[in-house]
């Protein structure tokens, strides 16, 4: 059975159709990446999974469970973490805070939280900025940060929401790395948001492509690439039909 | 079957007075998302203007509103430069504290200078004059007039904000302050007006009310929360919205005399002993916190 | 256990923070001690009523970020609470005052459901809403006193009374003030450092994140604020103890509910010492300017309007308050 089974998810906002009829489903350990031009509904669809935005029509089921209905922190509490793509900060929180935040869902007692924050910083490189404010920091370290966060709640499911926008090549990299190593050291199933082709491309094991709210296509990152629907969704129909002639 | 009649006419009549009250508070937070808490305190500057002018020229009362108009609009231009201004770039406790604090101030400028006994209107062609409009309903003519000349100025503002290029330009930065600014609207200059328009109206409802009600340095906050009230219902920055709302929150204020209607009508003793009148505030309270909570939006609100 | 050690460690403080704390904190075990007058001494007695208050407030306003300008009921519940329980039934103090907290919060439940629904500004003038509402209807309601309020007689209740705490002298009041005031500062540093505190701190953040973080933001509010509320009844049943005096008028005033927010925002809202600075600030200024400027010098609302003026700048140029000069301070000179 899949871990994650999204069916026919709707989400509408009075008449417009930002997810039409979605469905896929991911298996534990994948790593899926998720593509589409600007407005395609990637970060609803990411908001609907997470509980943050309630479903026009549609099903979800995680590991066997129907959280279709849940609310956004019960969800997080069935192993679903994600990153937010904007994120404004207020201010007050430290780095290491932040991320105990985060650790504080499976545990009341702040030194235990305290601990595992601290590996989690080691973990992704982020110990040496531990008391420095989240507000404070360059694009590139608040976005690693909101990673570690999400890892602090031990979360079986990762939806990471374009954490490499902004970023330059070097940091791209580091970003890469983190990935990896959430993906195959610590065996979360992520699937994740994203502009950076080259990121996607070379990270995810499979694809699926949104454009206009609906699914158009799903597969290795070779054959996306590829494909004619994909292609016109991002550079238009005449872009396809020039390259065809 | 007239105590009805006359609660209904009171409510009415009262309530178009407090769509004006609610007019400059839903203006100035439609196009900069301050609340104002010391709006109450302008209406008592409207009322003590609407007072002293015209015991100063001799005129009626009621010709003293341009009066109250011109310092009503110095006044929110002047809190808005002086000090709003630099509330805005703050965090909202700071913005709530800060509205505060320019409300004790006026109060206590106010007594200061006034005193705290309460003071009313004397004088003028219409105090002490009643109309009979029907079904034995009779109406003091002060309140007539000030009913008729709010839905007059409520008019005026409302053609001002949709029919005049510079109301539409305050809406556009109502409605998007960076888009109107890209467009060349300048966001200070429009915030500063909705707090000239906005203090102005409301110190024209305040010369307007000093005729029927007296008026002492602390009677601010009861109308601002009614205000609120008004607002909430209607709808933040929504200004027909504010209109409706006012009528109905004046009847909401008429509840004593339609609770002593039911008492007479039903004949139950404990309807009587409940000291209604005393509470007859409360139920505005109540009204703003059950609107918020069922429908936040209020009737014709588009902001959240 | 580890709440208890949170709440008596210190120890993430500076070191000069904790001593000139702790230098603070003997000067007030031996104020009394030197000669000081009568209007000095209530006016310590009012400064750690309103820092437990501001401590309180500083719960849900502060660290939780959601401005709550209606705390002003749960003080009339608290007083009430006591007050009527000693002159209808004798109850004593340290009973009555545990059962007006409970009263309050159960309160603070019913309509902080209902009120955690809203943010922001509409959320502030909800709890205004409430508060007013409430204080109408104690005017009406004859078993509190109505209009008239309360009045607690020393002929009845002779001094000296620990039970009742009903005293002559204010040096007995000072003493138990100043231990609700220590405990108090235990409990808010528990507070900051537990599980509710890091969740609220990261609700004011962001509420979304909040949310995918596990929190139940509406709950964690509610349960906030129900803290907040304890805090406020505990002193108001220490005020009717005190004062002997009540009317609804007062004690449940807007007034004192914006005060009560001020001296958190003033001192540095969502750290530990800033309400106490606040009210360190306030409360002496207050009372002094309204000695010298006041009714006293014939000149009635003087000195609410330098008061005003003061609470004006202070929004305007520097809302952090006074605890968020120092720490930008400290983290400028960190870099």
């Amino acid at each position: 059975m899949a871990f994650l089974d999204v069916q026919y998810l709707t989400k509408a906002f009075g008449g417009l159709r930002a997810n039409d009829n979605i469905s896929f489903s991911l298996e534990r350990h994948e790593l899926v990446g998720l593509i589409g031009p600007n407005g395609a509904g990637k970060t609803t669809l990411f908001n609907c999974i997470s509980g943050h935005y309630p479903l026009t029509s549609g099903r979800i089921v995680f590991d066997g469970e129907d959280i279709t209905e849940l609310k956004a922190h019960d969800v997080s509490r069935r192993g679903i973490a994600r990153t937010f793509q904007v994120y404004v900060a207020s201010g007050d929180l430290s780095v290491r805070e932040k991320v105990m935040v985060g650790c504080f869902m499976h545990t009341h007692s702040r030194s235990k939280a305290g601990s595992k924050a601290e590996r989690i910083l080691k973990d992704l490189g982020l110990h040496d900025l531990r008391d420095d404010l989240v507000s404070e920091l360059p694009v590139a370290a608040q976005k690693r940060v909101t990673m570690a966060t999400a890892l602090g709640t031990e979360p079986k499911l990762l939806l990471l929401d374009e954490v490499a926008a902004g970023l330059n090549t070097m940091e791209i990299d580091e970003i890469l790395a983190s990935i990896r190593h959430v993906h195959k050291d610590m065996g979360v199933t992520v699937m994740l948001i994203e502009h950076v082709m080259e990121l996607v491309m070379k990270v995810s094991e499979r694809v699926i492509v949104l454009d206009y709210g609906e699914k158009i296509a799903e597969g290795p990152p070779e054959a996306i690439a590829k494909d004619p629907r994909v292609i016109k969704a991002y550079l238009g129909e005449r872009y396809v039909k020039g390259r065809m002639e | 079957m007239d105590i009805l009649l006359g609660s209904i006419a009171a409510g009415i009549l009262l309530g178009m007075v407090i769509a004006l009250v609610a007019l400059g508070l839903t203006i100035i937070f439609g196009v900069m998302d301050i609340v104002n808490f010391a709006h109450g305190e302008f209406l008592m500057v409207g009322m003590y203007t609407g007072l002293l002018t015209a015991q100063a020229t001799g005129m009626d009362p009621i010709f003293t509103l341009p009066v109250a108009a011109v310092v009503g609009f110095l006044l929110g231009v002047l809190c808005y430069m002086g000090f709003i201004k630099f509330l805005l770039r703050g965090p909202m406790v700071a913005q709530l504290l800060g509205t505060f604090g320019l409300m004790l101030f006026l109060r206590n400028l106010a007594l200061l200078i006034f005193g705290s006994s309460d003071k009313t209107v004397h004088h003028g062609i219409l105090v002490g004059k009643s109309f009979d409009i029907g079904m034995g309903v009779i109406v003091p003519a002060t309140k007539l007039a000030a009913a008729g000349l709010s839905v007059v100025a409520f008019a005026a503002v409302w053609l001002l904000m949709n029919r005049t290029k510079i109301g539409k330009a305050l809406t556009a930065t109502a409605l998007n302050s960076q888009a109107a600014r890209y467009m060349g609207i300048p966001t200070g200059k429009m915030n500063a007006l909705a707090w000239g328009i906005g203090g102005g109206s409301v110190t024209v409802a305040g010369a307007l009310i000093v005729n029927f009600w007296a008026v002492n340095p602390f009677m601010g906050l009861l109308f601002t929360m009614i205000a609120f009230a008004v607002v909430a219902l209607g709808g933040f920055g929504s200004v027909p919205g504010a209109f409706f709302a006012g009528l109905v929150v004046g009847l909401i204020m008429e509840i004593p005399g339609f609770w002593d209607f039911f008492t007479y009508t039903f004949d139950w003793q404990w309807m009587a002993d409940v000291p209604m009148t005393s509470l007859k505030y409360m139920w505005i309270y109540v009204a703003y916190f059950v609107i918020m909570v069922v429908r936040p939006r209020g009737l014709f609100g588009w902001k959240q | 256990m580890e709440a208890v050690r949170n709440a008596l460690d210190f120890s993430d403080f500076p070191r000069i923070d904790l001593f000139i704390a702790g230098a603070v904190f003997l000067l007030f075990l031996i104020f009394p001690v030197f000669p000081h007058s009568s209007f000095a001494m209530a006016t310590m007695i009012q400064f750690f009523m309103f820092s437990i208050y501001g401590m309180g407030w500083n719960t849900i306003g502060g660290y939780g970020g959601q401005v709550d300008l209606g705390k002003a009921q749960y003080v009339g519940i608290g007083a009430y609470t006591t007050g009527v329980m000693l002159i209808r039934w004798d109850v004593p103090f340290w009973f009555s005052m545990p059962i007006g907290m409970a009263i309050a919060v159960i309160w603070s439940f019913i309509i902080g459901y209902p009120l955690f629904r809203l943010k922001g500004h509409y959320f502030a003038i909800a709890t205004i809403a409430t508060s007013l509402v409430l204080k109408d209807l104690f005017t009406v309601w004859p078993f509190v006193g109505a209009a008239r309020g309360l009045e607690i007689s020393p002929i009845r209740f002779p001094p000296p009374d620990f039970l009742r705490l009903i005293f002559k002298e204010d040096i007995h009041y000072y003493y138990v003030i100043l231990g609700f005031f220590f405990l108090s500062i235990l409990y808010m540093n528990w507070f900051r450092k537990s599980r509710l505190g890091y969740q609220l701190r990261c609700i004011k953040d962001n509420e979304d994140v909040a949310l995918s973080l596990g929190i139940n933001v509406h709950w964690a509010k509610i349960k906030t604020y129900a803290i907040a509320t304890a805090f406020v009844s505990m002193v108001g049943s220490f005020h009717v103890c005190y004062i002997k005096v009540i009317e609804p008028v007062d004690i449940m005033s807007l007034d004192l509910s914006i005060l009560i927010a001020l001296m958190a925002m003033l001192g540095g809202a969502g750290s530990l010492w800033g309400p106490i600075i606040g009210a360190g600030v306030l409360i002496p200024l207050k009372s002094y300017l309204k000695e010298w400027l006041g009714a006293a010098a014939g000149l009635p609302g003087i000195d609410l309007i330098l008061y005003s003026v003061i609470i004006m700048v202070v929004s305007a140029f520097e809302p952090r308050g006074i605890w968020g000069i120092v720490e930008k301070a400290r983290r400028r000179k960190r870099r």
